[in-house]
């Protein structure tokens, strides 16, 4: 079994211990998917008051609807789906409130390796938030947080190709704004 | 915070409703129910109406088959629907034109498919009265498959409420097409455009507008 697989196991395992009712399982849930879950929402809010209120939300929604895990199904397309769902409703709730959320000071946040190796890491990242939100999305979802084409197709409703080419034009976009000058 | 780091609100809250649930029927299972209830009410109207009187003229393949098939293409949209209520399961565009596409076009075929073997001169009542009742048979016959999906959908966590209506409608919609296609003996062009695909149209149009109101419901929820 290799390390991906072991990882998906357990969290297939510790899904179905939380529909049984475990406490437990769900803390240990939380701590697993609190990290990689707060780098996805941080491609949809630039907050990080709001990203953790959007963490929170992503959690009771996804306590709402554990039932509709069905194992021994990859928990992860399931959560990143409904997270993606509780970001764009704060997005969409935001906009019908003309309320616009002012730009902290962007955290540390971690840049997928594809990206990292084309050049100066604060110059890559700068680069990634600028690029459309959808590309952003499929560059996190596959580089940093593992997930294949086909499970990225099902988070966002798209193909796994138009994923696929999202990505490779992502990388495209970054690695030519590095060769321009002024970059 | 606790040693997990779980905020005590969210973990309060979390260990407040920590009832065992049992996780959703796979796809398969909660199809069957749809097609259940789909083939009992087949089977009710046609043991209680009459057939149309030019089914004989038609050779079975175009008659029945037709009928079948068309079910079957709606069973199968209902499935994608189902699927699409489960996150993580999302159906692409490319997939969703597709099933709009195929579904609309299966009807027009056999809409050409039985005209070309018709017997002409069907004594029609009147274009208007024939197409209204066509009409509500077509939805009557459509919404017992409709209200199963929906309560299906309800016990789910549709991410897309109105994708997952508007398949839910076209396929309950394509259903009951199937079974009026076995019992209306007009097929004009006209009559099974306007009020055959209209009928279908119009359930789509109420899947997806159910849809909507329910994400507008939900959103506004969670607001508060």
């Amino acid at each position: 079994m290799t390390e991906l697989d072991a990882d998906q196991q357990r969290l297939v395992e510790l899904m179905i211990g939380y529909q049984n009712g475990n406490m437990a399982d769900f803390n240990d849930l939380y701590s697993t998917l609190q990290a990689p879950l707060t780098r996805y929402l941080w491609t949809f809010v630039r907050n990080a008051s709001a990203v953790e209120d959007l963490l929170q939300t992503t959690f009771l929604q996804l306590h709402r609807a554990r039932r509709t895990y069905i194992p021994p199904r990859p928990v992860k397309p399931w959560m990143y789906a409904i997270a993606r769902h509780v970001a764009l409703m704060h997005l969409r709730s935001h906009r019908r409130r003309r309320e616009v959320t002012a730009d902290e000071t962007l955290p540390d946040i971690p840049i997928p390796p594809a990206a990292e190796k084309l050049g100066d890491r604060k110059m890559v990242r700068r680069l990634l938030l600028e690029l459309p939100r959808p590309a952003q999305e499929v560059l996190v979802l596959h580089h940093m947080l593992g997930l294949s084409f086909v499970e990225i197709g099902h988070v966002m409703g798209i193909s796994s190709g138009a994923a696929k080419v999202r990505a490779h034009r992502a990388l495209k976009t970054i690695r030519a704004r590095i060769g321009e000058p002024g970059a | 915070m606790n040693t997990h780091g779980l905020p005590d609100p969210l973990r309060r809250a979390i260990a407040g409703d920590l009832r065992p649930v049992e996780p959703l029927p796979l796809l398969w299972k909660r199809a069957l129910g749809v097609a259940i209830v789909a083939v009992a009410v087949s089977a009710a109207v046609l043991a209680s109406r009459a057939l149309r009187p030019d089914l004989v003229v038609l050779s079975p393949w175009v008659g029945w088959g037709a009928a079948i098939l068309e079910g079957l293409a709606g069973l199968l949209v209902i499935g994608l629907a189902l699927r699409e209520s489960v996150p993580g399961q999302a159906l692409s565009r490319r997939t969703i034109g597709l099933a709009i596409g195929i579904g609309i076009a299966m009807n027009l075929i056999i809409v050409v498919a039985t005209r070309i073997d018709v017997a002409p001169g069907v004594a029609l009542w009147g274009p208007l009265t024939r197409g209204m009742m066509c009409s509500r048979h077509e939805v009557m016959f459509a919404f017992p498959a409709f209200l199963v999906t929906v309560y299906l959908v309800v016990r789910a966590f549709p991410l897309r409420p109105q994708v997952v209506g508007l398949l839910g409608g076209l396929g309950a919609g394509l259903a009951g097409d199937g079974i009026n296609h076995l019992l209306c003996p007009v097929s004009s062009l006209y009559h099974v455009l306007v009020w055959h695909t209209g009928a279908m149209v119009v359930l789509m149009l109420f899947g997806w507008c159910g849809g909507e109101l329910w994400m507008l419901i939900r959103d506004r929820k969670e607001e508060e």
